[in-house]
């Protein structure tokens, strides 16, 4: 019965074997099996996932705050350019002292004049930098004054460009020995252990 | 993503419902980690200690006792050689010579000089244990035309050297030196 039907129509219509009612052909090639599904119409999630993202910035959060307690800016010290540091290996942590910066001419402390490098030089011999004394000598004047209860620690750090001469840093050295700092440190940039 | 939920829109026409949007705020904590990351790995700038071996004011509670005076290590630091000399008081305990490499490098490294600061300290350091408190000293004679590098390597050499030090609960690595410089 059907196929009498079938037959009769094709011999209606001519173009029958061309025109038929399209199926659903889109992405019929996509191997993945839940592509397929939601194009088919028969996925039951939706496509856009919602992330959780309350954790992540717990984590965040944590770290910003444990990274800012240790942050130590002790290290940040700034250097003149004048002055090339030179480089060691078994060195420590920088730590709060007064700064005297000694370049191939002049002699600060703390930004401050305080001396001339090359009439040190020129004079041949060890001796004290006056203006040197009398400047790291008020400054631990200063540091008792303000705290009288507390040991002065008595340290200075020497910021010395690595081509001065001995002369000159043992002359620095003995200033501030003299003017009551005898823990000097010497500055230098750390090679090995990661940085640099 | 966070929200604020405040209940049921009671027939607003606005929805009562608010998305705050959280990635600039997450962007924000993003930056700020690798900031302080990159910036603690900056950190170049360290220090080397020395001692100016001053003399303090006599201490009234102590009671002076006669000591024998402590090994001390003169380095002296010559064109071609350095030479390591122990010095009880006048009397000169052991003097060895190590020859300086031809072609030290730049920064200037002496590896031999810093291995024989260690087999010195260990036939003739003083302060051993590790609650003494005290480094055995080091005086360092230098020429006055020799450049702040070359000091710098040499105490670098002498720093190597390390040892256990009690301090307070903790234990840590100190070098076994402190250095000053001879006053001549």
């Amino acid at each position: 019965m059907s196929s009498d039907r079938f037959e009769a129509n094709k011999k209606h219509n001519p173009h029958s074997h061309a025109l038929h009612k399209p199926g659903k052909r889109l992405m019929g090639k996509v191997p993945l099996r839940f592509v397929w599904k939601k194009v088919a119409g028969h996925g039951s999630r939706s496509p856009n996932a919602n992330l959780n993202l309350t954790s992540y910035i717990d984590f965040l959060l944590v770290t910003v705050i444990f990274l800012l307690t240790t942050f130590n800016a002790s290290g940040q010290v700034r250097v003149d350019d004048t002055i090339k540091l030179p480089f060691a290996e078994n060195a420590e942590d920088v730590v709060d002292a007064p700064m005297v910066a000694v370049n191939s001419n002049t002699v600060f402390v703390d930004g401050q004049l305080a001396g001339s490098t090359r009439a040190i030089e020129e004079l041949g011999r060890m001796q004290k930098v006056d203006e040197l004394f009398v400047m790291l000598k008020s400054r631990r004047e200063n540091w008792k004054t303000l705290q009288p209860d507390k040991p002065f620690p008595g340290v200075v750090i020497l910021q010395i460009d690595e081509n001065v001469p001995a002369i000159v840093v043992k002359s620095v050295f003995q200033t501030a020995a003299y003017a009551g700092y005898p823990n000097v440190s010497f500055m230098v940039q750390k090679t090995g252990g990661g940085a640099k | 993503m966070g929200g604020v939920d405040v209940g049921g829109d009671g027939g607003k026409k606005r929805a009562t419902n608010a998305d705050i949007n959280m990635i600039p705020f997450i962007d924000l904590l993003m930056v700020t980690v690798a900031f302080l990351l990159i910036t603690a790995v900056w950190v170049t700038n360290s220090r080397m200690n020395a001692n100016a071996q001053i003399p303090g004011p006599p201490d009234p509670q102590q009671e002076v006792t006669p000591q024998t005076p402590e090994k001390i290590l003169n380095v002296d630091i010559g064109e071609d050689e350095f030479t390591l000399t122990w010095k009880q008081g006048a009397t000169v305990v052991s003097e060895v010579k190590v020859q300086k490499p031809t072609e030290p490098g730049d920064p200037p490294r002496y590896p031999d000089l810093a291995k024989k600061f260690e087999t010195e300290w260990n036939a003739n350091g003083g302060h051993k244990d590790p609650s003494d408190q005290k480094l055995d000293q080091a005086i360092l004679h230098a020429d006055n035309r020799l450049p702040f590098k070359e000091i710098v390597a040499v105490l670098d050499a002498l720093y190597a050297p390390k040892r256990e030090m009690k301090i307070g609960a903790k234990t840590e690595m100190i070098p076994v030196y402190n250095m000053t410089f001879s006053v001549r």
